[in-house]
């Protein structure tokens, strides 16, 4: 397979997964309103476009079984059919179906054929309305053995004459053309017979090709396409039955070809033969090993056996290599992502305007004179205004909504829903909160994980419920908002609430804790993300092995983020997700301490206050108090805190910033406030380490680092003391 | 073919202007009268002395961060991390930025020297000076002509406990 193609496969692949998520988002809304015909109109659609192209891609497995779901959905959509529970189920299915096919048509890999078989049964089944539209699916079905008896592969092996170029033939174009009779499985090329670079004649084709075609038509046929080139060539074309080809293929190379070979034909191929001996008991595993272990490699056979030259078999033995080569690079997962053409339109509009400003600023300071200051103050405020909207629209590109991560949980809530025999409501909100890619791709699994959780575990059976005086549906609620430059993801359930006694004993069991000893709260919660901690009583298969909220943790950890739970016995439990908004720029307030420049994220900002005299009081002779409009907030000096010399020690002359993170406010003292600015977070980490109290670092204006404030770590800090000291 | 010759050729060169391609080169620099090497292949650059920005709440020795070209680089001083008495900065005063594991730091230096080969024959295990001298940072001692050179080992210098990630340390306790 040629590297366009592969590339063009990529292109289907993405595509078939849009399509999929548009499908299974119809349904499920179909599910709610049966009668929205134009919903279903846009499943058949996206069904149609996935049946299309995998057809043109020959990713014939998927087409077919996509063929019959579109029967069933056309039934519907003509309204010969009523959009019944167990249809919806049985297309839910169906999809997911679709989704492993296209995965293995992917990945290469075998599928799950009873899975396949049973669905395509069922589909038709379903779309059973008429005796003929039986018959016309049992037709496509007959047909979806990717190759119909009829079928023969062919081996042919070809040297073309020295003087095909000289004739203005082209090997490609008899490629082509074989390419047409049927499919070409395997093209492989021979360059043995290339003499030394200073030998070669240009014009010469020194070239020989093997090749592997699967088609209906026959022999003559074959031939026939080399007609013009008949005279002169060596051409040998054998048929082959698929096994009997593979051990031909495999001669050329080693074994660990063959089972590549196996990968690329699909999951019709036969078993190995050992595997069927085993199988039938007629050889044990170890003594079908031991002999496999006597087998030579067919390459040293057929050295041996003077069939090939070394020099050959060295370069039948490079070209699988590369094979490896590519399929490897082909594995590592490519990303990529889809961008509105406005979007990069505007862009390179945007960089016009940099490129324009930038030359009338060259020219301004090839001739300038003082009196022309207004004219460079102006320009350089246009570049400005350049610069931040490019950076802006840069950032926008990486950056999705963050409802491609939650548009997976409606059809989980709905599996797990009718699982457990629970009402479950799932309330989005938020969905429109951007973050960068990346991040939404790594926190679906941890999301997945918690919602499962809060399903199962949180939410009591409809009769307990109602004991509870609470309503029978219980609601999961997932919400996304920003905070002071984290993204916050919160997911929330009306359940039962964490049991502090259950976990208490299950981790005096394990051992986590002493039986005796006094913990808060806070200090409970956590142990449930330790590694296999689970209080479900039984096992099931939603739940309850006790892996998972470790799993959580650790991927939101890796991410640089927290987990924080909140929880209050038979209301409900909330976790919340704290993430950091990678490659972010923020918004941010550049403030003065003494000598030194930080930036407070503007987001956690409330207000700034000069304080007047007799608003600060003391408790216990240190703990600074502010009033603010009424309410008393702690103050922190933030050079007591950094270490810092401050310029004022007196607050009257200083400013206060109030600041607000997780809901609590904090009165901060600094010397000024510098200005407004948006500022890219570098990473500290990359070279040093987290330090307590900054989020990042980033460059100011004047090349120097500036440091962008943590407001949770500065109130930690300031409440527990520095973890080190100076 | 060309490849190779172009190899020998490098080689013959090296040999005649005295370069050795075997590691065995260390930049060297001064603190105080005291020599210091390190291993030519973790030097990344040389630079001139800049102000850096002060981290908060961390240990004296490090000086700070520094822009440098948009990575924030860490500023070891080595006097105060060897408990040298400081000096003021001059115009020989050098940060030598330098690759450990990854990582991108720099060493305030008061001066660079010279890149010298140092034979594996002419190198000896570091000194030991028990509990009073802590030289637990040397990877043996240099002799080049009649001069010691004190080679330090990178990873062990930079990667102490401090450079790690003490916040996790912090929050355990």
């Amino acid at each position: 397979m040629s590297n366009e193609f592969a590339q063009f496969q990529e292109a289907f692949f993405e595509e078939a997964g849009e399509h999929l998520a548009v499908v299974e988002e119809g349904l499920l809304a179909l599910e709610q309103h049966p009668q929205d015909l134009d919903l279903l109109n846009k499943v058949f659609r996206s069904a149609h476009s996935i049946k299309g192209t995998a057809g043109m891609f020959g990713f014939n497995a998927v087409a077919q079984f996509t063929h019959k779901m579109e029967t069933l959905l056309d039934l519907l959509r003509n309204g010969q059919k009523a959009l019944s529970p167990p249809i919806a189920d049985l297309l839910l299915k169906s999809t997911d179906c679709l989704k492993a096919l296209i995965e293995a048509a992917k990945t290469g890999e075998g599928i799950d054929d009873e899975t396949v078989q049973r669905l395509t049964a069922e589909l038709a089944t379903a779309s059973d309305l008429k005796v003929e539209k039986k018959a016309k699916v049992e037709g496509s079905h007959s047909r979806s053995s990717a190759t119909s008896p009829s079928t023969s592969t062919f081996h042919i092996a070809w040297t073309p004459p020295e003087w095909m170029f000289q004739r203005g033939l082209d090997p490609l174009q008899i490629m082509k053309e074989l390419g047409g009779l049927g499919t070409l499985d395997k093209v492989m090329l021979d360059t043995s017979r290339l003499p030394h670079l200073t030998e070669i004649d240009p014009e010469k084709c020194y070239l020989s090709w093997k090749m592997q075609l699967a088609t209906g038509k026959d022999r003559k046929v074959i031939e026939s396409v080399f007609e013009f080139v008949r005279e002169d060539s060596s051409l040998t074309i054998e048929e082959a039955t698929v096994s009997s080809f593979k051990s031909q293929v495999s001669s050329a190379a080693s074994q660990h070809e063959t089972r590549n070979q196996e990968h690329e034909t699909g999951d019709q191929g036969p078993k190995p033969l050992g595997a069927i001996l085993v199988e039938s008991g007629m050889v044990s595993p170890a003594a079908l090993d031991q002999a496999l272990a006597q087998q030579k490699r067919v390459g040293e056979i057929l050295v041996e056996q003077k069939v090939v030259t070394p020099q050959q078999l060295e370069q039948a033995l490079h070209t699988q290599r590369q094979q490896e080569a590519a399929a490897q690079t082909k594995k590592t997962d490519t990303t990529s992502i889809r961008v509105d053409t406005a979007k990069i339109d505007k862009l390179i509009n945007l960089v016009g305007e940099l490129v324009i400003t930038q030359s009338m600023l060259s020219d301004l300071g090839s001739r300038f004179e003082i009196k022309q200051l207004p004219v460079l103050l102006e320009r350089v405020a246009q570049l400005e205004r350049n610069t931040r909207e490019i950076q802006e629209r840069v950032m926008g590109i990486r950056m999705l909504p963050i409802g491609t991560a939650f548009s997976r949980f409606p059809r989980l809530v709905r599996d797990l829903s009718s699982k457990a025999g629970k009402k479950i409501q799932l309330v989005l909100s938020g969905e429109e909160t951007e973050l960068d890619k990346t991040v939404i791709e790594s926190i679906g699994d941890p999301l997945t994980h918690l919602v499962r959780n809060s399903a199962d575990h949180g939410l009591e059976p409809p009769e307990e419920r109602l004991d509870n005086n609470k309503p029978e549906g219980v609601t999961i609620r997932l919400n996304a908002f920003h905070e002071g430059g984290n993204i916050c993801i919160t997911v929330e359930d009306d359940g039962r609430g964490l049991n502090r006694d259950k976990i208490v004993a299950k981790a005096v069991k394990q051992g986590l804790i002493g039986e005796n000893d006094k913990l808060s709260d806070d200090q409970i919660w956590p142990l449930i993300f330790r590694p296999g901690f689970s209080t479900a009583e039984k096992v099931t298969d939603v739940s309850g092995r006790g892996v998972g909220m470790d799993v959580v943790k650790r991927n939101i950890e890796a991410l640089g983020g927290t987990v924080s739970i909140k929880t209050v016995t038979g209301k409900g439990t909330t976790f919340t997700l704290k993430l950091p908004l990678t490659l972010a720029i923020i918004e941010g307030m550049t403030v003065r301490v003494g000598k030194e420049t930080y930036i407070v994220p503007l987001l956690s900002i409330l207000e700034s206050i000069q304080p007047k005299e007799g608003t600060i009081k003391t408790v216990v002779g240190r703990g600074e108090l502010i009033n603010v409009r009424g309410t008393y907030l702690p103050m922190i000096r933030m050079y007591d805190v950094f270490v810092l010399e401050p310029e004022y020690t007196n607050p009257m002359k200083a400013i206060l910033l109030i600041l607000e993170t997780e809901g609590e406010r904090v009165a901060v003292m600094v010397d000024e406030i510098l200005g407004q600015q948006q500022v890219v977070i570098k990473s500290m980490e990359q070279n040093f380490r987290k330090v307590e109290g900054i989020a990042g670092a980033t460059i100011l204006g004047d090349g120097t680092v500036g440091f962008i404030l943590d407001v949770r770590g500065l109130l930690e800090i300031a409440r527990h003391g520095t973890p080190v000291a100076a | 073919m060309a490849a190779a010759a172009l190899e020998t050729a490098t080689k013959e060169l090296n040999q005649q202007i005295g370069l050795t391609t075997d590691g065995s080169q260390f930049l060297t620099f001064n603190l105080g009268e005291e020599l210091y090497g390190v291993d030519i292949l973790r030097v990344q650059e040389i630079k001139g002395y800049t102000a850096v920005t002060k981290i908060p709440n961390t240990p004296s020795h490090i000086k700070g961060v520094l822009n440098l070209r948009g990575t924030i680089v860490p500023i070891i001083e080595l006097r105060t991390k060897f408990n040298m008495p400081t000096i003021d900065y001059t115009a020989f005063t050098v940060i030598i930025v330098v690759v450990v594991r990854d990582k991108v730091m720099g060493l305030v230096v008061d001066a660079v020297s010279d890149v010298l080969n140092i034979d594996k024959k002419d190198i000896q295990p570091p000194p030991q000076f028990g509990a009073k001298v802590d030289v637990s940072f040397l990877n043996g001692i240099g002799k080049s002509n009649d001069k010691l050179v004190a080679l330090l080992d990178m990873d062990r210098l930079l990667l102490d406990d401090e450079m790690q990630d003490g916040t996790k340390a912090a929050k355990a306790a």
